[in-house]
């Protein structure tokens, strides 16, 4: 089976001060530690382990800066087979579906059965996955937490639904699923998985490499713009029980049988 | 949450623009380690210290290890990791590929260790032992020695421990008692007790072997005596397989101050007469092969001193920088100026500061010394690499001794920029310290660094290393001098050089003289004004890097941090290097009070 996992470069929430510049147009990124989105580390060791049983190859793409070959290289000393690199200053600035129609475009180029992204990224809007189907005409299912491969082009897949409860659904391949993470324990990446790709050129994919035109992506082609960032100014009403666990397990019990959350 | 072990864009400029570490992958050797594959394991040695590892450190301190009838757990939350740990296969980063290794360059190595000893120390004493006992193995092993231990270590599937003290064989080792017998199949009897064992006994591990110090029965006394052995916890056949397990006992283990995490353990070897061994390398040439692993062991430790220095100054930082108290100095009178983070206060930044030029200089020096090790594996001149074994000969008491005493001070600094939040638990203060502070004491103690530092290498192929070292730091000292920004500061660090030149001419000569004594009762200072002479160099150095960036126009996201290596070089220049004149005024003076005064008059009876 061959299988395309898109994966992202993000800040690190685990070691890293999120700020927000002070115009409001980003947050500040200059001392930034920058991993990969963690939802998408999911998506690939899914990928991973499906090839393990089923044979075919693992292609990990990112769509970013020049930088952004740091989290394709990671992912293949993971074990991902080949990695892609999507990057174009045209690419700048692009909405959801801009990064959508990138993506699309890199999935046609290829000859793919499977394409996974993480449910959604760190700093993103959880919309990519079911815009590349869309723009495919594939069929996508999201929060993903199971997925068995069955005879004949289909897959069979859990997800993950209100209340904790599971749903299983069949899906004709090929598709676009989004992983939600719990799917699996990714792997760590170790030293020896490093010096297996440090030398590896990765392929570099441009605008006109994967056939799109300036107006259809990046900020040209956004028809979502953000208007401001802020941290929203802390707001009245709330209150802080305090005390030892045990006393404020009683103050809550009571709160909420006074207000009518239990009985 | 900003960073909390070590500052990533900190080891990088030390990686890649004070050593230029790159320049090794020109080397067949390293030809596989290139920036990016530099870039990514320090990278996923973060991700895995900061992920896995770190969540273990205030763990394993609550739980700290049991024992219970001969047997030790480790805290529960360690299992995991350590197959994480071993999975990843960080345990032997420089050794040879064909043992289980990965061939790494020790610099970069140290970068690794930086975050993997910063997130739990004391969880990484498993693998820090394992790995010297490795190399034990791998140095003075015989083939099937090899063979049946090595690549089991260096993956981490069997681990190993060092036992060379016993209860009246400390910090001298050669009145060891343990003894050892020739058994007719040629394997050892061994009989004695050991304590202060770390990682001797525990859960991790299906196997642990204890490399041994004994003495074979008539052997001379002392350390001219003295034999290494092997001895596995369970015996291992000449096919791999396991067989019994062997006569050692662990009858106990330290309630200790700090490192509850590492099993400390009292292992009683033949109790039952049936203890076996292996003679590893020659018959009383045990103290020779531990003098090989000694450098090794000690940059460890210096290594684990970082390792609590770095977490307690970015804890301190970013405590410092939200904790609000206390109105601006300059709005005093002012009743309604608002309070102010802790770090606008001066004597909260006198403090960063000091923990920041400790936490970078320490940093540069033991990368430093990795880096020296790696230029003897990439020169083909005999030369070259007599010089820099040289140079590493001489800076590792410094890297030991001088950069653990540092790293104790900036985890007690730590505590007290928090306050009283630094000596409660809840914080992670209070660890740091704890743990840090057997860092002083073990693998030599910093008195036994001082003295062989003033004793051993000082007078060294007749004074060669530190003849070289002088060289390398006047190098140095010419560049930084040639810059604006830097030619203050190097002037001050060039008069401290200078006077380190006279003060070890002095010290030379006094520890071969009547006065023996008094010099060796100032050897702990000597080796304190060799130390700061050290991180003067390694601040300058930074700075001359910083400003050299800053002058070709450096990005605006780098240019604070080059600030910074310029205002630690200027802090550490102008405010700590003047008190190391006065320390070197003190040896010159060599006032021999503590060396006259009589044991009675101490006091206390």
């Amino acid at each position: 089976m061959e299988i395309l996992v898109c994966v992202k470069r993000v800040p690190d929430s685990a070691e890293n001060e999120i700020e927000v510049k002070a115009d409001g147009s980003d947050i500040k990124r200059e001392d930034l530690v920058y991993s990969v989105n963690e939802w998408d580390n999911y998506a690939v060791e899914e990928a991973i382990q499906i090839v393990d049983r089923v044979g075919g190859s693992v292609t990990v793409a990112s769509i970013g800066s020049p930088e952004a070959e740091e989290v394709v290289r990671r992912e293949m000393a993971m074990g991902a087979n080949n990695g892609l690199l999507l990057t174009d200053p045209a690419f700048e600035g692009s909405d959801g579906r801009g990064i959508a129609a990138i993506l699309a475009a890199a999935v046609r180029k290829g000859n793919y059965d499977l394409v996974l992204t993480g449910a959604q990224a760190d700093d993103g809007a959880a919309q990519v996955g079911g815009m590349v189907a869309a723009l495919l005409d594939w069929p996508y299912a999201s929060l993903v937490n199971m997925i068995e491969v069955k005879e004949a082009g289909v897959l069979r897949i859990g997800r993950e639904i209100e209340g904790g409860n599971q749903e299983i659904n069949e899906i004709q391949m090929p598709c676009v699923l989004s992983i939600q993470t719990g799917i699996n324990e990714p792997r760590y990446v170790g030293i020896r998985g490093i010096r297996k790709v440090a030398a590896v050129e990765i392929p570099v994919l441009k605008a006109a490499d994967l056939g799109l035109g300036a107006a259809e992506v990046g900020r040209a082609g956004a028809r979502v713009k953000r208007a401001d960032y802020f941290v929203p100014p802390a707001g009245a009403g709330a209150e802080i029980l305090q005390g030892s666990t045990d006393e404020i397990t009683a103050k809550l019990v009571d709160l909420l049988k006074a207000k009518g959350g239990i009985k | 949450m900003a960073q909390v072990i070590a500052d990533r864009r900190d080891i990088d400029f030390v990686l890649h623009e004070q050593l230029d570490v790159e320049e090794l992958s020109q080397h067949e050797r390293f030809a596989e380690f290139n920036r990016k594959a530099v870039d990514l394991i320090v990278s996923e040695a973060r991700n895995l210290a900061v992920k896995e590892i770190l969540p273990t450190r205030a763990d394993g301190d609550r739980q700290g290890c049991r024992f219970d009838n001969g047997r030790v757990s480790v805290p529960e939350s360690f299992h995991k990791v350590w197959k994480t740990f071993n999975e990843g296969e960080w345990l032997a980063m420089t050794e040879p590929v064909e043992w289980g290794g990965q061939g790494m360059p020790r610099t970069v190595a140290m970068a690794a260790a930086d975050y993997l000893n910063g997130a739990n120390f004391a969880f990484m004493m498993y693998a820090g032992l394992t790995h010297g006992a490795g190399k034990l193995v791998e140095s003075f092993g015989t083939d099937l020695q090899k063979r049946l231990f090595l690549k089991k270590m260096y993956t981490g599937q069997w681990t190993g421990t060092m036992l060379l003290t016993e209860p009246e064989a400390g910090s001298d080792v050669g009145a060891l008692s343990t003894s050892a017998v020739k058994n007719p199949d040629g394997t050892y009897a061994i009989t004695g007790n050991k304590i202060f064992i770390s990682s001797g006994e525990h859960d991790l591990a299906e196997n642990i072997i204890h490399p041994v110090l004994a003495r074979i029965e008539g052997a001379p006394a002392g350390t001219a005596g003295i034999s290494l052995f092997l001895v596995p916890k369970i015996w291992v056949n000449e096919d791999g397989t396991l067989g019994e397990p062997n006569d050692v006992v662990c009858t106990g283990i330290e309630e200790k101050m700090g490192i509850h995490g590492n099993a400390t353990c009292s292992l009683a070897l033949g109790g039952k007469g049936k203890c076996r061994g292996t003679l590893l390398g020659e018959e009383n040439k045990g103290m020779r092969a531990m003098f090989l692993m000694m450098n090794e062991a000690r940059l460890l430790v210096g290594t684990q001193g970082l390792g609590c220095a770095s977490p307690a100054f970015l804890y301190a930082l970013n405590y410092a920088r939200e904790r609000l108290q206390g109105r601006h100095l300059l709005k005093t009178f002012d009743k309604n100026a608002p309070s102010v983070p802790i770090i606008q206060h001066p004597d909260v930044r006198r403090m960063l500061m000091t923990m920041k030029v400790y936490v970078e200089g320490a940093r540069s020096l033991l990368y430093y010394v990795g880096r020296c090790e790696d230029r003897m594996h990439t020169t083909a001149d005999a030369d070259t690499r007599a010089k820099y074994q040289g140079i590493v000969d001489f800076l590792i008491p410094i890297a030991k001794g001088y950069v653990t005493d540092r790293c104790l001070e900036v985890c007690n600094l730590g505590i007290q920029v928090y306050g009283g939040y630094g000596y409660i638990r809840e914080y992670p203060m209070e660890q740091l310290l704890r743990d840090c502070r057997i860092t002083p004491i073990y693998e030599g103690t910093n008195g036994i660094q001082a003295m062989d530092l003033l004793g051993r290498k000082l007078g060294l192929n007749k004074g060669k290393p530190v003849m070289d070292l002088l060289a390398e730091i006047q190098a140095e000292l010419a560049a930084a001098k040639a810059l604006p920004a830097t030619a203050d500061v190097a002037a001050t660090v060039e008069s401290a050089v200078n006077k380190l030149g006279e003060v070890a001419m002095h010290m030379g000569a006094a520890a071969m003289s009547e006065k023996l004594l008094t010099a060796f009762a100032f050897a702990h200072l000597f080796l304190e004004v060799c130390g700061d002479v050290v991180m003067g160099w390694m601040l300058l150095w930074r700075a001359r890097v910083a400003a050299q960036k800053l002058a070709a126009g450096a990005k605006e996201k780098d240019r604070m941090f080059y600030e910074g290596q310029i205002k630690s070089a200027e802090f550490f220049g102008h405010t700590l290097l003047p008190i190391t004149q006065g320390k070197m005024r003190s040896i010159l003076a060599a006032g021999s009070a503590a060396v006259d005064i009589p044991e009675e008059a101490f006091g206390g009876k």
